[in-house]
């Protein structure tokens, strides 16, 4: 008796299974002409401001949703659902993001061809939601001034994977040591083509450069 | 830590692979990860070693590569088996 060593070549990606849903997610959106908006940032950059503010000037006819993602607690979802549009919580109990498998739940109920666009506001954090595909037209990367220009480099795998890169809290770049500049470049060493908008949540300035692009995307 | 996630659909895909192949002895895994894929291969290395102990995976080699851009693939499976 003896043993012989065989390889199998794979070549598929690890992730083969949340693609496979998130491939069919991508199909029921288009079936039902919806675009997906993923939002990812680090915890406290803003999303949450952003999506509040962008509900705030969507006309109460539009037919837009929100899906956000947290570890604990509903609060998120509490805020955004002042705007009187549909929103759901997804509390992922310790997952550090959102998988195509969490969506497809928690879409369970809703009438999708009753909506033209769906936010997913994804848990915060910079580095786990880029490996997993939700189904959405674009990813778009969060990054607020106070944290630093230099995000990019240090986490380039979402700025990468991002079709647009919004810079928030604009309004205090007179207050902190942040070299706009530099966190463009930065940006556009990972990823040349990434598009790139300026937003303050509170000061308002840039949201209808941000409310144009939200609605071509 | 999505490393711990990443690394049971490994194993996931070692034991699909290993059904037909009964009485086989899965040697090495081959996995590529891309400096884009968010995927961090020390982490990835220290969860894979952490959920294979104790079980009879727990001999099993993970070979991480290097990949260009975002790539996180399943690249190939080394089997040992037993021919009379």
């Amino acid at each position: 008796m003896s043993t012989t060593t065989t390889t199998v070549p794979l070549e598929r990606k690890v992730l083969n299974e949340n693609d496979r849903l998130a491939a069919e997610l991508r199909a029921e959106f288009a079936k039902n002409g919806i675009r997906v908006l993923n939002l990812i940032s680090s915890p406290g950059s803003g999303k949450t401001a952003l999506l509040e503010r962008t509900l705030g000037a969507f006309d109460p006819a539009k037919r837009v949703a929100v899906l956000t993602g947290d570890i604990q607690t509903d609060a998120d979802a509490q805020r955004l659902a002042r705007y009187g549009f549909p929103v759901r919580q997804i509390t992922t109990a310790g997952a550090c993001h959102l998988d195509a498998r969490m969506v497809a739940k928690a879409l369970e109920g809703w009438d999708l061809s009753q909506l033209d666009l769906l936010f997913i506001e994804n848990v915060g954090n910079l580095v786990c939601p880029t490996s997993y595909d939700l189904g959405e037209v674009a990813k778009i990367v969060l990054l607020s001034v106070p944290e630093g220009e230099e995000k990019p480099l240090k986490y380039p795998g979402i700025f990468f994977k991002s079709k647009l890169m919004v810079l928030t809290k604009i309004d205090l770049l007179p207050y902190v040591p942040f070299r706009l500049e530099d966190a463009i470049s930065n940006a556009r060493s990972i990823q040349p083509g990434i598009e790139i908008l300026q937003v303050s949540s509170t000061s308002g300035e840039g949201l209808g450069k941000w409310m144009e692009w939200v609605q071509r995307a | 830590m999505h490393e711990l996630g990443i690394a049971n659909s490994i194993l996931e895909a070692v034991e699909t692979e290993l059904r037909p192949h009964p009485g086989a002895r899965a040697v090495k895994i081959g996995v590529t990860v891309g400096a884009m894929s968010g995927v961090d291969r020390d982490s990835l290395a220290f969860c894979f070693e952490a959920i294979t102990k104790g079980t009879p995976l727990e001999l099993l080699v993970l070979d991480l590569q290097e990949a260009p851009a975002d790539e996180l693939v399943l690249s190939y499976l080394e089997l040992e088996e037993s021919t009379p």
